[in-house]
């Protein structure tokens, strides 16, 4: 069998980084094998936090959208791929289908993931992303972390 | 005076443009200045730092290595034959600002309810227009509006002196 070329994730949670002052979102595999974390900024995690759990803000937020956007179009997202990793810099591709047309939209992980957990769209990572990231260090890092430390964001 | 009698401007656009983006002293919120085009009537609207942020990199045309959020919203639109043709604040309750973005795409039209710190984040990068119905620009909370926004300013840009 030839290896896999993406992988499904599911986000697993959002930790605070106090040494960077950043999030980071935790992608793990179905299995729990791999893992890919992502650092992003207090808006952006607010954005996948807000989704996460289920919050309907008062007003749209800007992913909100971003949703009713593609939705007033009938332009439905088929799946999110976090493709590359460069110097830290992560890079992410969303998948549309708008009239029988396949597009492919260049984005930043953070805003595809937002998008994926409010249209329920899938979300992978390609292996080579996946490979790039395995950094023993910070898997130890992140297993010492206790359950509490996956704790709600706080605004 | 006959009310009835006199013509409805309230639901009149007036063109805005947008002239700063302010620091709100201690809190984490920006000020976004709309000024009518001929400076007659000055529009402020708070928004959060993250959305004040996305405005000012538009006005200041910074090109980020990676795409906004807005940008994203932008690029949909170019991938899609989505032209976005204007942005309205439309309402203000309570001190919350409402508006609509107007797309137009095959003689389709659209109007989606946004905040506007992503209507006018959005509208910069498309280059579209930006209005205020006169209803929104006579209920602003107004008393010595420019005064104010006058001295922040100054505030902002020069030392405090003690």
């Amino acid at each position: 069998m030839l290896p896999a070329v993406i992988t499904q994730m599911r986000v697993k949670g959002l930790i605070f980084d106090p040494y960077n002052n950043a999030y980071i979102v935790v992608l793990r595999d179905e299995d729990n094998s791999d893992m890919l974390p992502i650092w992003v900024g207090k808006s952006e995690a607010s954005a996948i936090g807000l989704a996460l759990e289920s919050v309907t803000a008062p007003r749209p937020m800007t992913h909100d959208l971003m949703r009713s956007f593609l939705d007033t179009f009938d332009a439905k997202i088929i799946s999110v791929v976090i493709t590359d990793l460069n110097d830290n810099t992560y890079f992410a591709t969303i998948h549309l289908m708008y009239e029988d047309s396949e597009y492919t939209v260049d984005s930043r992980p953070s805003d595809a993931i937002a998008l994926a957990l409010r249209t329920s769209a899938p979300i992978f990572a390609s292996e080579k992303v996946i490979k790039k990231q395995s950094s023993e260090e910070l898997e130890q890092w992140l297993e010492n972390l206790k359950p509490e430390d996956f704790g709600k964001l706080d605004t | 005076m006959d009310a009835a009698k006199q013509p409805d401007t309230s639901s009149e656009l007036v063109a805005l443009s947008v002239k700063q983006v302010l620091d709100d002293g201690n809190t984490d919120t920006r000020i976004v200045v709309l000024k009518s085009d001929d400076a007659g009537v000055t529009l402020p609207i708070w928004v959060g730092s993250a959305e004040g942020n996305a405005i000012r990199l538009a006005m200041d045309h910074v090109v980020t290595p990676r795409p906004m959020s807005h940008d994203l919203i932008r690029s949909f639109a170019d991938h899609l034959g989505v032209r976005i043709e204007r942005v309205v604040i439309t309402d203000v309750k309570s001190s919350t600002y409402y508006a609509s973005i107007a797309l137009a795409s095959k003689g389709l039209h659209r109007t989606l309810d946004a905040r506007p710190s992503d209507a006018i984040a959005l509208a910069l990068r498309a280059g579209c227009p930006i209005y205020a119905t006169q209803d929104v620009l006579n209920r602003r909370t107004a008393v010595h509006l420019d005064a104010w926004i006058n001295r922040l300013d100054t505030n902002n840009t020069e030392t405090q002196q003690a």
